[in-house]
């Protein structure tokens, strides 16, 4: 029977077909051997897929990782966590400050103040000695004529529907006579330090009132904000730090095309432009203007004191000769878009976020979404092409194909958790590395609610949770304990601050004290009400969902009721944490390397979607933190970033738990290779930098075809 | 011609005079895979509902302890008496089914687990046989009614088209992504997206049965509506709904666990072999019982709901078995 | 016939609208924001996170973002919220990627469930019939990743070839015969994993039409004419019992967005269902919402094509729907 032969012979012919095709199939030891070029094929594992390839634009990891690669910064970190030169070869920061003549004021001596008066009284004061601090630091003091200028403010107010908008409104400043002083090196209190000549009083009243004018129709809410903003807008003190980066000569990026300091000022203004949505605005914002005074020489001037700012530097350039307005009108042509969309385009949606061209190490292939991303080294990078020939990224979704990708010797590296990491460990095949990175994990507790109120609260809570034992159990003792909010491997760690001990009886002491009982139902008690909150964390971490389940476990042991919920990213910000709706999180930070830390502890940064959404406020501490960033001297600001590392941890806002040990793990046969200068080749085994980096060296990396012994 | 004498033989066996119920459990019992499944069924009911008694009313098997130094070990195992505080202890003195990651008892997890995985097949079934009954009764037997310018019927066959429209998995992943993986909306969400087949086939049910002749002669002799409905037609369409109410369990229970595995799954501090299984998969190699005793578990039972649906489909098909 | 397609046709794009309503507002309505606009990123000031909401139309009443939406839909300009590249190219190339993993399960399903449903039902009650009974529902009880890693772990462990992705690596200089069949390799264990439960249930199903063939008169009356037993089957049972699949067909296009999100996800296989995961993760409003779309419009489609093959194959449908006319 026809019908029934076929129907047979099909879902054979299929079968044998699909499995043939296994015979193709070069398996993985083939792979690994019979193929000498994958010897010199990087492939990493990600998670996730880059978003975006634009190192003004992207904001996640997998991004970055090839952003750095393609593109290379002003500067970069060297072993030791300084800034190095990349593409500068050097820079100078020195400072031009400004003093507003103030003619409502008098001189100590009852003297009248006047522009030339101010410039030769400390002119001469700094000639006789009686400004020590002053004297080897400035360079020249000049009397600017008073100028009149208009700026367009951007005020918030409520509009017609009742949602806030922001209005422009155009303020006419008098600019009085100022006295310019250039200075060699940044010192925050420089003005302070001219009290005994200009009087105390100087700094303090200006009358702002008869300098600064608003248009008559403002409206008395306008007029109270701008009025507000006075001393920034006309500042009788003003500080404008600058670099003069010197630029690297005959870098070209992947096209050809020179670099120089065109591209520098383009990738600034590229930043700044509100079209192009760059989520690093704020690095940037401080920038009062980039001059450039030739070819390879820049000036950047800043607004204020702020020393974090020249880390911004470190980020990848642009060519411009690839974004200008020009290309971009180009570029709009050539996808015929319409006219809604020409009014909205900007570098976010040029396709060079896809087809990236830097003057990075390795130059972009290919990008296939999910799939792979592939690079290949730069042959005329200045400092010589890195010996891996091809880079691959590869988007695995899924930890366990990771993992087996990685046995198999498919994938050479992927983000490896702690239990897998023990059992490399003992693998002779593999070298696995730990070493601190930049970031801890914490449970941070609303410091507003008043259950959390008392310090002495938060660290019986703390007191009661055993890190030692997690730390050794569920990380594999991939993990340190850490004490305060800066990163261990940073100068800003006080190294001396010990952490709180694990003691649940002391815990419970400390909470009678306080006033909480133990009640029938074995639950602390105080005026009626038991101790009880919620403990969140977000999905998808499984080691901060462990925390909550040991933290629950640990606090019920004291009397203390935790009841922990797990929400989705989006959910958990927006619900939670942006509005502040919460009793207790699990959270960890990543921290960068300066040691400014406004944005997570200063009281000013309690608001909706700010990031102290704990409500840490304590004066000192604000003071200490502004004093922090604007310290350009790194002795002095170590010292204040150790006296705020102990105010805090007094204080106990957080508990802080541990900072978890960055895990790596490679086939042996992948060293660091050092060419001789007989064209030999020594093979080295890989290390990590100070800050934890083991791709540091990266550039020197290769697969040797045996395995070393070291 | 052989193989065809079997089916006629089994007509002929029909004994006569015995109620539809009673034929169907007769020809039930003799579906040996069926009768399996349902021992493993009524196993599991019990094993939820003292699931929940020993692990929550009279603890004996405690889900929540913590032993961090007695973490993976493996199925009978003893716990290391020296280190880990008395009061932690297993009750029974033994971890049957090994322990997790923070040393937490499995079997004690998984008999949680049980109840909880099970409340959500209950309970979201429930929601979809409801609505879906709800609505293909109301479209099969109101369907005439004008509501303006459409009828009952089509407006909720039209909606019914509208919800086939969502691929369901994705849309179930989508709502519990976007309003929060609670147990209650992943319930909820599996019941709204899974009554369309009962409504389809209630309505069609209703619709024939309309038309049968003791349907037609009980409206004729004007009994009310409400007990045309629920005497007369609900219990002769309520064969199908438990059929697909059956299997609508196990798909239920397997929907869970691939919600888990994406990470949408029911959250801790309630267990179900869903995520037990999901946050297994990670230690496959370190603690291989985490993941294929929650697994298994799951295949058994959605197993058994499946034979025991498929062996109540069988016995209740009039035409498979008036032959 | 002309008039019935055209009136199914209106009605369901009025059916497409409502659900594109629904859809835009289930979405937009729920908690949670884009990535972009989350402020994950330290140095995102809120002033920041405005523009970007500015930028997408998020503060906008819900009718506008719809309009929006629909007008971008159709003039081709729909960008994506994660990287503003347009979204209908990118969800092709997804499409792309996905199809070869939908044709080779959907062949996989249908050349063997006909075969083992048909036996089955041939043979019921026999043991074949129980154990593939049997196999069928362990088949569609064992939960789709548990299998999956099963597989992967054994296949790479015995054979030692790669099965994630789409490719080997470092293929790209062999002969394009070997890169073919390299490519037929990846497909062939994913295809496997989301075909099984496809060929358990349609073999069920096919099983249950035979038996209900077979047990019609004009069966009996073939084989009481003493025809061969394979020709009733074949010939006369099957082409009758063949009838509702036809209508299948058109349910199984919208299979290819949701049918695959957690086989693409373990195998790292860069299709549709990733992208839509990944796009609710990230809320990505745009592909949401336009998969959806896609999806619905795929569905309605299907619906619409199985109607008219229904009336083209079975002339009862057929006869009415002409005397409508």
């Amino acid at each position: 029977m026809n019908l029934k032969r076929w129907l047979l012979i099909a879902p054979f012919l299929l079968t044998v077909f699909l499995l043939q095709s296994y015979f193709w199939v070069p398996t993985y030891e083939k792979q690994a051997t019979g193929n000498p070029k994958r010897l010199v094929t990087y492939i990493e594992g990600s998670i996730a897929d880059a978003k975006i390839l634009n190192p003004i634009l992207n904001a996640d990891t997998a991004s970055s990782g090839i952003v750095s690669h393609v593109f290379e910064g002003m500067l970069d970190l060297d072993e030791n966590l300084d800034l190095r030169g990349r593409l500068a070869t050097d820079w100078t920061i020195m400072e031009r400050a400004y003093l507003a003549v103030n003619p409502y004021n008098r001189f100590p001596d009852g003297a009248e103040v006047t522009g030339s008066r101010v410039a030769d009284r400390i002119t001469t004061a700094l000639s006789r000695g009686q400004l020590p601090a002053l004297e080897k630091i400035v360079r020249s003091v000049r009397v600017l004529p008073p100028e009149r200028r208009t700026e367009t403010v951007p005020v918030q107010v409520k509009g017609k529907d009742g949602k806030p908008t922001t209005v422009e409104v155009p303020v006419t400043l008098e600019v009085p006579e100022r006295v310019a002083f250039s200075l060699t090196q940044v010192d925050q209190d420089f003005f302070t330090r001219l009290t005994p000549i200009i009087g105390d009083r100087y700094l303090k009243h200006f009358p702002y009132e008869q300098h600064v004018h608003m248009p008559d129709d403002a409206g008395s809410e306008i007029e109270a904000q701008i009025r507000s903003r006075f001393p920034e807008l006309l500042p009788v003190a003003e500080h404008n730090p600058e670099i003069l980066f010197h630029l690297r000569k005959g870098v070209r990026f992947h096209d050809g095309h020179e670099f120089d300091a065109g591209d520098v000022k383009f990738t600034y203004e590229a930043i700044m432009n509100p079209k192009n949505l760059s989520p690093r605005t704020s690095d940037f914002e401080p920038i009062k203007r980039v001059e450039i005074l030739d070819s390879h020489t820049l000036r950047v001037v800043y607004k204020r004191l702020y020393s974090p700012a020249i880390n911004a530097w470190t980020m990848g350039i642009l060519p411009e000769h690839l974004l200008n307005e020009e290309t971009m009108q180009r570029e709009m042509e050539t996808r015929g878009l319409s006219q809604a969309a020409r009014e909205s385009f900007g570098m976010r949606d040029s396709q060079f976020n896809r087809n990236p061209i830097g003057s990075g190490r390795f130059v972009f292939v290919e990008w296939d979404s999910d799939e792979f991303i592939h690079l290949t080294r730069f042959e005329e990078y200045w400092e010589g092409p890195p010996e891996y020939h091809d880079y691959y990224m590869r988007p695995l979704p899924d930890s366990l194909t990771q993992e087996v990708e990685f046995h198999a010797g498919a994938v050479d590296y992927y983000a490896t958790l702690p239990h897998q990491v023990a059992r490399y460990k003992a693998d002779p095949k593999y070298q696995a590395f730990s070493s601190l990175g930049f970031g801890y994990t914490y449970i941070g507790y609303n410091n507003r609610l008043p259950l959390f109120a008392d310090p002495g609260v938060r660290r019986a809570l703390g007191m009661a949770i055993n890190t030692e034992e997690f730390i050794t159990y569920l990380l594999y003792g991939e993990g340190e304990r850490v004490t305060g909010p800066y990163p261990k491997n940073t100068e800003w760690y006080d190294h001396s601050v010990e952490p709180l001990p694990y003691d649940p009886e002391g815990a419970r002491r400390l909470l009678e004290e306080l006033g909480w009982k133990l009640n029938a139902d074995g639950w602390l008690e105080k005026d009626g009400k038991i101790f009880e909150f919620n403990l969140i964390t977000n999905l998808g971490n499984s080691v901060r969902k462990n925390i909550m389940t040991i933290a629950q476990n640990a606090w019920k042991k004291i009397g203390v009721k935790c009841n922990p919920a797990i929400f989705e990213w989006a959910v958990f910000l927006k619900d939670f944490v942006n509005t502040a709706e919460f009793d207790a999180v699990v959270l960890g930070w990543s921290m960068g390397i300066d040691p400014d830390l406004y944005q997570i502890w200063h009281s000013s940064q309690a608001g909706p979607q700010q990031l102290n959404f704990v409500g840490y406020d304590n004066p000192r501490a604000d003071d200490l933190i502004v004093r922090i960033r604007r310290e350009y001297n790194r002795d002095r600001q170590r010292d204040l970033a150790h006296q705020l590392h102990q105010l805090i941890h007094e204080d106990q806002p957080y508990t802080f738990l541990y900072a978890p040990l960055g895990t790596r793990v490679l086939d042996k046969k992948i060293v660091l290779v050092n060419r001789l200068e007989d064209g030999s080749e020594r093979y080295e085994k890989i290390f990590p930098i100070k800050s934890g980096d083991i791709s540091f060296y990266f550039q020197r990396w290769r697969k040797l075809d045996f395995t070393p012994e070291f | 011609m052989t193989h065809s004498n079997e089916v006629n033989q089994v007509a002929e066996e029909l004994p006569l005079g015995e109620t539809p119920w009673q034929e169907t459990l007769r020809i039930f019992k003799k579906d040996r895979l069926a009768v399996v499944g349902s021992i493993v069924l009524v196993f599991l009911v019990l094993t939820a509902v003292f699931g929940k008694a020993l692990t929550e009313w009279v603890v004996v098997f405690d889900p929540e302890v913590i032993r961090l130094p007695d973490k993976f070990k493996p199925p009978l195992s003893f716990p290391s008496e020296d280190i880990v505080p008395p009061e932690d202890l297993p009750s029974v003195g033994i971890y049957l089914l090994g322990t997790d990651e923070l040393g937490r008892d499995v079997f004690a997890r998984m008999l949680q687990g049980s109840f909880v995985s099970l409340a959500v097949g209950f309970i979201a079934v429930g929601i979809s046989v409801f609505i879906g009954i709800l609505l293909g009764g109301l479209s099969g037997f109101y369907g005439n009614v004008k509501l303006g310018i459409i009828t009952v019927d089509t407006l909720i066959m039209r909606f019914t088209d509208v919800m086939l429209c969502f691929p369901t998995f994705f849309l179930i992943l989508t709502v519990v992504a976007l309003l929060g993986q609670s147990i209650l909306n992943i319930m909820v969400v599996i019941g709204l997206t899974s009554w369309m087949g009962t409504a389809r086939f209630v309505r069609a049910e209703f619709l024939a049965l309309r038309k049968q002749d003791f349907v037609v002669a009980a409206t004729s002799l004007g009994l009310p509506e409400r007990r045309i409905i629920f005497r007369h037609m609900v219990p002769n369409a309520i064969a199908p709904v438990l059929v697909s109410a059956t299997i609508g369990v196990a798909t239920a229970i397997l929907t869970e666990s691939a919600l888990s595995f994406l990470g949408f799954g029911v959250q801790p501090p309630d267990a179900t072999w869903g995520n037990i299984l999901a946050d297994g998969k990670g230690f496959i190699f370190d603690a291989p019982w985490l993941f294929f005793i929650p697994g298994i578990a799951i295949l058994v039972v959605v197993l058994a709901f499946n034979l025991v649906g498929e062996g109540l489909r069988e016995a209740m098909n009039p035409k498979l078995r008036r032959r | 016939m002309q008039a019935f397609i055209i009136r199914n046709i209106l009605q369901r794009l009025l059916l497409l609208f409502i659900v594109s309503i629904l859809a835009h507002s289930i979405i937009h309505l729920a908690p949670g924001e884009p990535s972009e606009v989350d402020p994950s990123n330290p140095r995102m000031k809120p002033e920041d996170i405005a523009r970007i909401r500015a930028a997408f139309h998020l503060d906008d009443p819900l009718y506008l973002q719809y309009a929006y939406w629909m007008r971008d839909l159709f003039t081709g300009e729909l960008k994506s919220f994660k990287d503003s590249q347009p979204v209908l190219p990118k969800i092709w190339r997804k499409f792309l990627n996905s199809l070869p993993l939908f044709i080779c399960a959907t062949l996989l399903i249908w050349t063997f469930a006909f075969p083992a449903g048909i036996h089955a039902a041939v043979r019921r009650g026999a043991v074949y019939d129980r154990s593939s009974t049997f196999v069928a529902y362990m088949l569609i009880s064992i939960p789709g990743f548990f299998l999956s890693y099963l597989m992967i772990l054994w296949v790479v462990d015995t054979f030692g070839v790669p099965v994630i992705g789409m490719r080997t690596f470092g293929m790209e200089n062999a002969q394009p015969l070997f890169q073919t069949m390299d490519r037929v390799w990846h497909l062939v264990i994913p295809s496997l994993m989301s075909a099984a439960l496809g060929v358990a249930v349609l073999s069920r199903y096919v099983r249950s039409q035979m038996l209900e063939v077979i047990s019609q008169d004009y069966v009996r009356t073939a084989r009481g004419k003493g025809l061969e037993e394979d020709t009733v089957i074949y010939r006369h049972a099957l082409r009758n019992a063949l009838l509702p699949f036809v209508t299948m067909f058109g349910f199984l296009l919208p299979g290819l967005i949701g049918g695959s999100v957690i086989f693409e996800q373990i195998f790292a296989w860069p299709g549709l269902g990733r992208l839509g995961y990944h796009a609710i993760l990230e809320r990505d409003f745009p592909v949401i919402l336009t998969l959806n779309f896609i999806a619905a419009v795929l569905t309605l489609a299907g619906t619409l094509l199985s109607d008219i093959l229904y009336a083209v194959v079975d002339p009862r449908v057929r006869t009415r729907l002409e005397g409508e006319e």
